[in-house]
């Protein structure tokens, strides 16, 4: 287990943030840990998946941020599965 | 004795130029300090030629005439309970105003007294000589003003101890102003800090809070600050004589170059201090014009045609900065308020109905955006629940500006929230927007070395790393400010129009 420290920003607020995660947190972990300092902060609770975009991709839950290649402060975003372009 | 009419003596005096005899000018006026000058003869820059003249005893009169009259007004008011009247929310603004300022302006006389020794120009240095009185003056007058209010307020108290500490907006400030002038060539300073920051954006904050300031009440503020602009007025005019010579004489891009890197970063810390302070913490009724409208009047018209007229272009990233004047620094005020214990003072959340009404005029879609975070804030802060309105990390800071990064900068990328990034000699750099990206690219070595708050925090220099902690490393502003300016009386104000929707 090592800490690694993420640059992360919930799409719907407005900053990016230091979002200090373990290696071996699954992206339901991540998006878990982002969404604690957005979501009924200034993000407004839903009652809706998350999901974790890394470079582009939607990462799958059951995704570890090791298995991934997530390494220090590597940015992702987390959002409701149901915001779009 | 017979003296010599003014006509008659003041070229002699301030205009003497000649050729070094006993040492090589290059010694004299070495690159490091006097900046390169491109090779450009002498007799070029010594057709240096400022508009507004003066002798030094005029300069004297003139400059006691100023302090008589502000002092004498600072004496009357001080008398009165005017101040003890004037709105939380100026408070605030005038708190925040002292400690990024006050120090400062001392430091720009090092930048000042510079170019007074290597400037090319007899001329130039000496406007330089008055410009060192000028800033020495600033950084005295605006450390004796609030050193009277400290029995009022300790807030006070940062006018001085801001730039003594780590606090996130002194290291912003400091980054800026040691890039302008303090660790700058005298030639870079003319045209960085004479003309690009003083001939554009000291306006904003000088005469556009001055103006706020007499709306307000706050006499004293408000004829301090008039003031120090005529001042500014007369020593910024170091700056246009200077790009002219540049221009004149092939060095247009230089110049350019120069003007480009300075006004994204005089646009940034403007929006920290004038934005907040005019849109948020001026009480509504007082408010004479919007920072969007301000950056408008004397930006985009006043200074950009002028700009112009000497031959110049628009920085390359104009698009950027016209879409960034609609939203970026309603972002920084949301960011200060939240992370409001790392102020030295109370931020005004300026978010009552009238005052979003307000903002919707003057920002339409305001209510959208910003309005719905503001929405979830005031839920709680109706219900009490003020933990809910406070931090538990830390926001990622821009390795050029030191401000928070705000998502997202560049209006064709809305799709990707992430921060700009450069891989430079092992480090990852992170960056708010293209133009800081760009203002590091340009020259890494200068600016490599630097930590933000953040990378000092994740190399273990913050001890204990905790939030407690990086409030002790910042000089501990919460002691003193961090609260909301009218302890959440907007929020039980009524409803949201959230709510009524």
């Amino acid at each position: 287990m090592a800490l690694i420290p993420l640059t992360a920003a919930f799409r719907g607020d407005f900053v990016v943030q230091l979002i200090p995660v373990e290696d071996t947190d699954t992206m339901e972990e991540v998006a878990e840990k982002v969404a604690a300092h957005a979501v009924d902060l200034r993000v407004a609770p839903k009652r809706m998946p998350m999901e974790v975009v890394f470079k582009e991709k939607i990462l799958s839950p059951e995704d570890t941020v090791k298995g991934v290649g997530i390494g220090p402060m590597d940015f992702v975003e987390v959002r409701y599965a149901d915001e779009y372009e | 004795m017979p003296r010599l009419s003014r006509s008659d003596y003041y070229d002699l005096t301030r205009d003497m130029n000649w050729h070094l005899k006993y040492v090589p000018y290059e010694e004299a006026f070495p690159k490091e300090q006097a900046g390169d000058g491109g090779g450009i003869p002498l007799d070029e820059w010594w057709k240096w030629d400022e508009p507004y003249k003066l002798t030094y005893r005029e300069y004297m009169q003139n400059q006691a005439d100023k302090d008589t009259m502000s002092y004498s007004v600072k004496s009357a008011i001080s008398r009165s309970h005017l101040f003890d009247q004037v709105d939380a929310g100026w408070k605030s603004a005038i708190a925040a105003h002292y400690g990024a300022i006050a120090i400062p302006e001392y430091q720009a006389s090092f930048g000042e007294a510079r170019m007074a020794r290597f400037g090319r120009a007899a001329a130039w240095r000496n406007m330089a000589t008055f410009g060192t009185l000028d800033e020495t003056r600033h950084g005295q007058i605006q450390l004796f003003f609030p050193h009277e209010l400290l029995e009022k307020n300790p807030q006070f108290d940062w006018a001085h101890k801001t730039f003594h500490t780590n606090e996130w907006g002194a290291i912003a400030a400091r980054h800026l102003f040691d890039d302008m002038f303090t660790a700058n060539d005298a030639l870079s300073t003319a045209i960085q800090l004479t003309f690009t920051f003083e001939t554009g954006f000291t306006n904003l904050q000088f005469l556009g809070m001055a103006a706020d300031a007499m709306h307000v009440g706050d006499v004293e503020f408000g004829a301090l600050i008039s003031s120090i602009q005529t001042d500014e007025a007369r020593h910024s005019q170091q700056g246009e004589p200077t790009l002219k010579i540049l221009v004149k004489n092939g060095m247009k891009d230089k110049a350019q170059h120069l003007v480009d890197v300075m006004f994204w970063r005089s646009w940034r810390i403007f929006c920290l201090l004038t934005g907040l302070s005019m849109d948020y913490y001026t009480p509504l009724e007082h408010r004479s014009m919007s920072f969007k409208e301000f950056m408008e009047e004397w930006i985009i018209k006043q200074f950009m045609d002028q700009f112009r007229d000497l031959g110049m272009k628009a920085p390359w990233y104009w698009e950027i900065f016209l879409d960034e004047l609609n939203w970026y620094h309603h972002g920084l005020h949301l960011g200060v308020w939240f992370w409001r214990p790392t102020v030295w003072w109370n931020p005004d959340a300026g978010v009552s109905p009238a005052e979003r009404a307000w903002l919707e005029t003057k920002y339409p879609g305001w209510n959208d955006t910003w309005g719905r975070r503001w929405d979830v804030i005031t839920k709680h802060a109706r219900k009490g629940e003020i933990e809910q309105t406070l931090p538990q990390t830390l926001p990622i800071i821009c390795n050029i500006c030191q401000i928070p990064i705000i998502t997202p900068s560049n209006p064709k990328r809305q799709h990707d929230l992430g921060p700009y990034t450069v891989d430079y000699n092992g480090r990852r750099y992170l960056f708010c927007s293209e133009p800081c990206k760009w203002i590091f690219e340009q020259n890494p070595s200068r600016y490599a070395g630097h930590k933000t708050v953040v990378d000092r925090f994740l190399a273990g220099e913050i001890q204990p790393p905790t939030l407690e902690g990086a409030l002790a490393y910042m000089g501990n502003p919460q002691e003193v400010g961090g609260q909301d300016a009218e302890n959440f009386a907007w929020a039980l104000a009524a409803p949201t129009l959230a709510a009524a929707r």
